[in-house]
């Protein structure tokens, strides 16, 4: 038929055209295999760390801060090589429970740490870790938290988007398989052999201030000069910046220092306003910057900057800073009666998110969020959600 | 007050011009003495006689006195004097070697403050509160208490903020119509702060009488501010549904409802047809040519 002829020809060019194609190769599909560039082997030799991973926007080694709820809203997690400060509450209760959250991923997933304080002994501060909460445990008791708060009104099934009951359920616990970001209970501590095999550096400064006899003239608080000093020695010396070439795996350091710029470490920005060397914090943390992006490490700092008197240093602080996170605890202040904010503890503001080989910031539309210190869980929530017996529908 | 003194480390008495904290320190240091602790005052503000005024001869025995009152700034060179200044003399309390409980009374914390760099001051206080964890010695079980008088009114927010951080408990004095009180705030590690108010006076011979509180129609009334705010009072539309209205709205069918039964339905073949037909009628200019159907054929 003629028809079916000028089918057949038709087919028969398309067929051509075909063949020509895929002669010359020129399709914009291509796969992504085995054999592709040199920074994805790049990556992949780098994830084989173990607590770390890639974030699956730019490809950033990401490891956790140990608090999931917080990973998440920093992006997948803390950059190794960045600096993560924290604004800490008024009586230091949330701030150091995140500091000792940090610490304890870094036991469970094994890096070294590096704690420097001048109020507590490091050894104290790693007795007082949180113990990991294994899943079948949590489990049982997210169920009990569940049911407690469930009003009647939400056992309604969906009636039009009944679809979604088909779905499974956000997780907010913990997942089996999570290998990045653990939980934590509060309550109990950390069994002393997992610190015991745990590899840990502790600067505490009065034990330094002690056996110094001379004092010599510097730009920098003699106490940031130690503890920089401190920091690069161990980081050189254990092979975190690739100097001497390490014969086991490559691993993480973890840094935590608590609360920096207290009068403690020799710094009187919290007493004065105008101090004479105030810009001895800055220079701290300029050259800790250098110091974090020239080696697998990543860094926890707390600061008590409700304390510090010119507001011009904490601006100079943030910008010298990757990732801001403030918290702001309800204890003693009006909003502990509000009840609007009766179940949350207080307020956590991300004050800044780096922007790190990037040109856009991550930036999360959701700025009000509120944290609560369950029983035995730190949980980050959206704090003016309507419950449930607004219906589903 | 005896969680003032049970819980050792920093205590900070912040007095003003109206109600003077001298009298409560001299109670609490009449009261470590009487537990048999050994104290040590550093005396700055007032005389050594005129602090141990008021004492019977036995708390007095057992007051050690560090009088930097005198020649603060060591003109004499009679030896007297302590070494060091003011940090010399807190630096040697801070390496004592015997045991037992112990407390420390710093009359004042405002001359230290004023005389001293106060990261020095902050320094040397942390050093003696945190004195049990010293390496190398065993851990003693008594607390090491320090007891600082602070007027508030000589220093800037800075250095308040700075000593109220370090402090275990804060003690801020006030009153009304005469009645003294003190807001008591203690901060136990890792645990919420508690806030208490008591009210106290001093009795002449410096021991403490604590009280219930001042005539009722002396105290504030809390001020009639608005009621607390409940979110779901003013939305547009209706949160609350009353049972009829729950009723009619779960027996609503919805319009692409998917119910079993429709779906049923549409899955039951239905009795006597096996296969679907398509019903046509031809049309006037219909041409029903199976060979052209097209009609385009020049024939």
């Amino acid at each position: 038929m003629a028809a079916v002829a000028t089918c057949g020809t038709g087919a028969g060019s398309t067929r051509s055209i075909v063949a020509t194609t895929s002669k010359n190769n020129v399709t914009s599909f291509q796969r992504k295999g085995p054999r592709a560039s040199g920074t994805d082997s790049g990556c992949s030799r780098l994830v084989s760390i173990a607590g770390t991973r890639p974030s699956v926007r730019n490809g950033q080694l990401l490891v956790s801060t140990g608090l999931p709820a917080l990973d998440q809203l920093l992006g997948g997690g803390l950059a190794v090589g960045t600096v993560l400060l924290i604004e800490e509450d008024k009586y230091n209760i949330y701030s150091s429970l995140l500091f000792k959250y940090f610490l304890a991923e870094g036991i469970i997933n094994g890096h070294t740490l590096l704690v420097a304080s001048a109020k507590e002994d490091p050894a104290d501060i790693l007795q007082e870790l949180p113990a990991p909460l294994l899943d079948d445990n949590y489990k049982k008791d997210l169920d009990e938290d569940i049911c407690n708060h469930q009003t009647p009104d939400s056992n309604i099934k969906m009636k039009i988007a009944w679809r979604y009951q088909l779905l499974p359920k956000m997780e907010s616990g913990p997942v089996s398989s999570s290998r990045f970001g653990h939980y934590y209970d509060a309550s109990k501590r950390m069994p002393r052999e997992l610190i015991e095999t745990s590899k840990w550096h502790g600067f505490f400064f009065p034990e330094k201030l002690s056996s110094t006899l001379n004092k010599e003239p510097c730009s920098l608080t003699h106490g940031y000069r130690r503890l920089l000093q401190f920091i690069q020695k161990v980081i050189y010396e254990e092979g975190f910046d690739g100097s001497n070439p390490q014969k086991k795996q490559k691993n993480i350091l973890r840094i935590g220092i608590q609360n920096l710029g207290s009068p403690l470490w020799g710094d009187d920005i919290c007493c004065t306003e105008n101090c004479d060397n105030s810009h001895s914090l800055t220079k701290f943390l300029y050259v800790l910057r250098g110091l974090l992006r020239t080696s697998l490490s990543a860094c926890i700092i707390t600061m008590p900057t409700h304390l510090i008197q010119n507001r011009a240093i904490i601006a100079r602080i943030t910008n010298l800073s990757d990732t801001v996170v403030g918290l702001e605890s309800f204890i003693g202040s009006e909003r502990e009666t509000n009840p609007l904010y009766k179940d949350y503890h207080g307020l956590i503001h991300i004050r800044q998110i780096p922007r790190l080989n990037n040109l856009i910031y991550d930036v999360s539309d959701v700025k009000d969020l509120a944290f609560k210190l369950k029983r035995k869980l730190f949980t980050i929530e959206l704090p003016l959600q309507l419950k449930s017996h607004l219906g589903l529908i | 007050m005896e969680s003032v003194l049970a819980l050792g480390g920093l205590v900070l008495l912040r007095d003003s011009v109206e109600w003077e904290g001298r009298s409560l320190l001299k109670a609490l240091v009449k009261k470590s003495a009487l537990c048999g602790e050994q104290v040590h005052i550093l005396g700055c503000e007032v005389s050594e006689d005129e602090f141990r005024e008021g004492f019977d001869s036995g708390i007095n025995g057992r007051l050690i006195y560090h009088d930097l009152f005198r020649d603060p700034l060591s003109w004499s060179r009679t030896g007297e004097a302590l070494p060091g200044g003011p940090l010399g003399a807190l630096q040697a309390m801070c390496r004592r070697t015997d045991p037992g409980p112990f407390t420390i009374a710093l009359d004042s914390l405002s001359w230290l403050l004023l005389h001293l760099p106060c990261t020095a001051v902050c320094q040397a206080l942390c050093a003696l509160s945190h004195q049990h964890s010293r390496p190398g010695g065993s851990c003693p079980a008594e607390p090491v208490r320090v007891l600082g008088l602070l007027h508030e009114e000589l220093h800037g927010p800075g250095p308040l903020g700075a000593l109220s951080s370090l402090a275990q408990t804060e003690v801020t004095l006030s009153g009304a119509l005469g009645q003294a009180s003190a807001h008591i705030l203690s901060r136990r590690p890792r645990q919420r702060p508690a806030h208490q108010t008591q009210w106290f006076s001093i009795l002449p011979d410096f021991s403490l009488d604590l009280q219930g509180g001042p005539p009722l129609e002396s105290q504030p009334h809390p001020d009639p501010h608005t009621p607390p705010v409940d979110p779901t009072a003013r939305v547009t539309f209706n949160l609350h549904l009353s049972k009829k209205e729950k009723e009619a709205k779960d027996s609503l069918t919805l319009p692409f409802q998917f119910s079993s039964e429709k779906q049923q339905a549409l899955l039951r073949p239905r009795p006597g047809q096996a296969t679907s037909h398509i019903f046509y009628e031809p049309d006037a200019y219909d041409d029903l040519d199976q060979e052209d159907p097209d009609d385009d054929l020049d024939v």
